[in-house]
């Protein structure tokens, strides 16, 4: 279509849509073992130190995958992820400060 | 020149492309120009890029942002082809491994991404330096950070809601770009001084996680004006950060009514920081924060502004390091 202004698209691809589905829950967290991953920025470790005793009091946790980010800004270390991927039932984490 | 990958879309003339690309979500807010293939091949030509020339990636976000995706952008922004090379190495800067991409344009604290252009590029553009050179009014300014920053949504997909979480943001983030006052003293440029020949031309780039005036009016030596520093470093402190290490940085933008009792007494830059360092690293008292800086050239003394505010604007980092990329 000669005479039409081109114009390009500038971006690295479409963003994808929220999927809107969350990570599976397992029914129960009788004998589980529970990840927590501090990422390191204020009272992160001992909120997550509290969050576990007050869940293995109420249910019956088998043990906990501490894990500490070495940078609130970077994922977790690779030797981390194989902790959490090969040992962990659910995992717990958040964001912020 | 190789062939421009990136779709193409058809209008009918400049506002229905504006408009659309509104719609689409690829703008900041402000209307830009259409990028049409041949302004992005001018703008690769200044610059002596190929399209598919890597500048730099972000992991996490399984991103690699090519030449071509820099000069859409650029073109976007306003900029002139002749900015381009300043463009391309602003976003070479801000995709190094510890510019940290990822965090500081997703952050909840909404950081900014300033840059600082050195050397003869300044004057060839027109970069203002001096009065007013973190406002409006200045087309290189405006325009180079504005395509840093659409590279940085529109590539990145740092967009506010998805990869962009910033509790507030800042309006620095449409475009904060500024030269250094490399004529208005004797002090070794910043791009000289990381370790680029002088008479070359540089960009760094350094995450802002806020700005801090550090107003004096009353010293008349080197030694009060930088005590007043002093205290609005340790009254803010900064943040560490066990992967960025010791490589952190604070940007000091000093003016040059503050400036020139240092240069009047024969203060360098280095001397400077040599009589800041110590008292930065005192302990802490009440009410001060930790200035978590390894070695004193973390602190980046920067020339810049105009006459009349005795003042000195002290840049915060967010987590990452100021990197320096020389304009090719």
């Amino acid at each position: 279509m000669a005479g039409r202004l081109i114009g390009l698209d500038p971006t690295s691809g479409p963003l994808p849509e929220p999927s809107g589905r969350v990570a599976p829950r397992p029914a129960s967290l009788d004998g589980a073992v529970v990840g927590l991953v501090a990422n390191g920025l204020g009272e992160a470790e001992a909120f997550l130190d509290a969050l576990y005793e007050e869940l293995s009091s109420t249910h019956g946790i088998k043990a906990a995958i501490p894990v500490l980010k070495s940078s609130v800004s970077v994922p977790p270390e690779a030797d981390d992820w194989q902790r959490l991927t090969e040992g962990a039932t659910v995992a717990i984490t958040g964001f912020g400060g | 020149m190789s062939v421009l990958r990136a779709d193409r879309l058809e209008y009918d003339d400049p506002l229905e492309l504006i408009e659309d690309y509104h719609r689409r979500g690829w703008t900041d807010g402000l209307p830009v120009v259409p990028p049409t293939p041949e302004a992005v091949e001018r703008f690769l030509d200044a610059a002596g890029l190929e399209p598919d020339t890597v500048l730099g990636a972000v992991p996490t976000r399984e991103v690699v942002v090519t030449a071509e995706h820099a000069a859409i952008n650029a073109v976007m922004a306003g900029c002139l082809p002749e900015y381009m090379p300043v463009v391309a190495a602003a976003v070479r800067a801000h995709l190094h491994e510890k510019a940290n991409c990822h965090s500081t344009t997703g952050t909840l604290s909404g950081a900014s991404q300033l840059v600082i252009i050195n050397g003869p590029v300044r004057n060839d553009l027109g970069v203002a330096c001096t009065a007013g050179c973190f406002g409006p009014g200045f087309r290189p300014n405006a325009t180079i950070g504005r395509a840093l920053r659409l590279v940085i949504r529109n590539v990145c997909r740092s967009v506010p809601g998805f990869l962009d979480r910033a509790t507030f943001s800042t309006p620095a983030r449409y475009s904060f770009c500024f030269g250094e006052d490399e004529e208005g003293s004797d002090w070794v440029p910043l791009h000289v001084e990381r370790g680029f020949p002088a008479g070359s031309s540089a960009v760094t780039v350094h995450s802002v996680m806020y700005m801090v005036s550090s107003p004096d009016y009353t010293s008349r030596t080197p030694e009060g004006v930088l005590d007043s520093l002093a205290r609005t470093l340790r009254r803010q402190g900064t943040a560490g950060d066990r992967w960025l290490g010791d490589g952190t940085n604070v940007v000091v933008v000093m003016g040059p009514e503050h400036r020139r009792y240092l240069v009047d007494a024969g203060w360098s830059k280095a001397d400077a920081r040599a009589y800041l360092w110590p008292k930065l690293m005192e302990p802490q008292q009440p009410g001060e924060g930790r200035v978590k800086l390894g070695h004193p050239e973390g602190l980046l003394l920067v020339g810049a502004g105009g006459p009349g505010m005795a003042e000195t604007w002290v840049m915060f980092p967010h987590l990452a390091w100021a990197i320096t990329e020389p304009v090719r």
